[in-house]
């Protein structure tokens, strides 16, 4: 089965490019790592062919971290089809209580906060290779 | 001179999200932009020169940039050369730390943290040699004649998420021309008073010749556009 391909923005200047990197971990390691696949972004920058061909050959999910939309725009300059786009600012507006701070290590706020959009990443994925998980 | 960033050096780090190398250039990045040379130091982030506007593609070439990569990929380094400008400097964290037990990409062991300082301390050192070399920003790389590292801004480090280094489309002779800068210099120019027709015409082409390159035989073509659009820009002020 084909993974979804999870591409999380390479942020390095705010805390929400860590949070997307944090939250794409989550997903890939954590809770679907064996329907998810993650790209990272300097590759698909580089024009890498086996990153470009995993792309390309995908159902994409892209975080990013502010609106300049690295990734989504990198991997439909890549060939690729994005299925899901999250803005971590729009996850933050649904958890307002979940304020990220720091870039180099998130502070729990952050840490709490790239785990609920790991669960809304989830429930995409699920939705792209058609599981359906029951409580 | 416009008061813009004149003596900064730019870290493009990797940050490459799948191996514990791309971590470590990520976190020495910040390390050296938070912590070791917060006054002297700037970063981007690698996809906006892709996905970002040409002001942020002309990030190597207003500074002096250290490539900083995970593997022998170089995506940094390769990256950074063919849209913005060839690095400075170049360091691949394979060829400077010898072991293979960094930790994950997401979780560094003692010895990725351990990486991560002695790469930053590299590049602190890059930074501090670089910043004695004087930047030829027409030429986009260094330019022989050397210089101490004194005079320095002081202000702090920051992304350039979003920001980059403004730019302005300008018709020269019925062609589009891209002026790094412009708006700023346009900005100071007028704050000084300067105002177009007091014979500020041959100072103003000086300063944006500092950044922008102006091909032999197009002087005049140059100034007289120049000149037009800095004549907009005061009068759209007023």
């Amino acid at each position: 089965m084909t993974k979804v391909v999870i591409v999380p923005c390479s942020g390095i200047g705010k805390s929400y490019g860590t949070v997307a990197r944090e939250g794409a971990y989550v997903v890939t390691e954590d809770l679907r790592p064996g329907t998810t696949q993650l790209i990272p972004l300097s590759l698909l920058v580089l024009g890498d062919e086996q990153a470009r061909a995993d792309v390309a050959s995908a159902q994409a999910i892209t975080i990013d971290g502010c609106k300049l939309a690295c990734a989504t725009k990198m991997v439909a300059e890549s060939g690729g089809t994005v299925a899901h786009d999250l803005a971590v600012l729009d996850v933050y507006r649904r958890h307002r209580d979940l304020k990220p701070a720091g870039i180099a290590e998130l502070n729990e706020g952050g840490q709490q906060l790239a785990q609920a959009l790991a669960e809304e990443v989830v429930t995409l994925v699920d939705e792209l290779t058609g599981e359906v998980k029951h409580a | 001179m416009p008061d813009l960033p004149k003596k900064k050096v730019g870290i493009v780090a990797c940050s490459g999200e799948e191996m514990a190398e791309g971590t470590v250039t990520r976190l020495a990045a910040l390390r050296v932009l938070e912590q070791l040379r917060p006054n002297e130091t700037v970063t981007i982030c690698l996809p906006l020169f892709l996905a970002g506007g040409e002001g942020d593609r002309a990030f190597a070439r207003f500074y002096p940039t250290i490539a900083l990569d995970g593997c022998d990929k170089r995506c940094a380094a390769r990256g950074t050369e063919m849209y913005s400008g060839k690095p400075a400097a170049s360091i691949v964290v394979t060829e400077v730390i010898q072991t293979n037990h960094l930790g994950t990409a997401r979780r560094l062991s003692d010895a990725g943290k351990q990486a991560v300082d002695v790469v930053a301390d590299q590049v602190a050192q890059q930074v501090d040699e670089l910043l004695g070399v004087t930047w030829d920003r027409r030429q986009g790389q260094a330019s022989e004649e050397i210089q101490p590292a004194e005079g320095l801004e002081a202000k702090i480090a920051t992304c350039s998420c979003g920001s980059g280094i403004p730019i302005q489309k300008v018709q020269v002779d019925g062609q589009e021309v891209t002026f790094i800068a412009l708006p700023l210099i346009f900005e100071q120019f007028r704050d000084a008073g300067k105002l177009p027709g007091d014979g500020t015409a041959a100072e103003l082409i000086e300063t944006v010749k500092v950044y922008n390159p102006i091909p032999n035989g197009q002087q005049a073509a140059y100034a007289q556009a120049v000149m037009r659009e800095y004549a907009a820009f005061c009068q759209e002020e007023n």
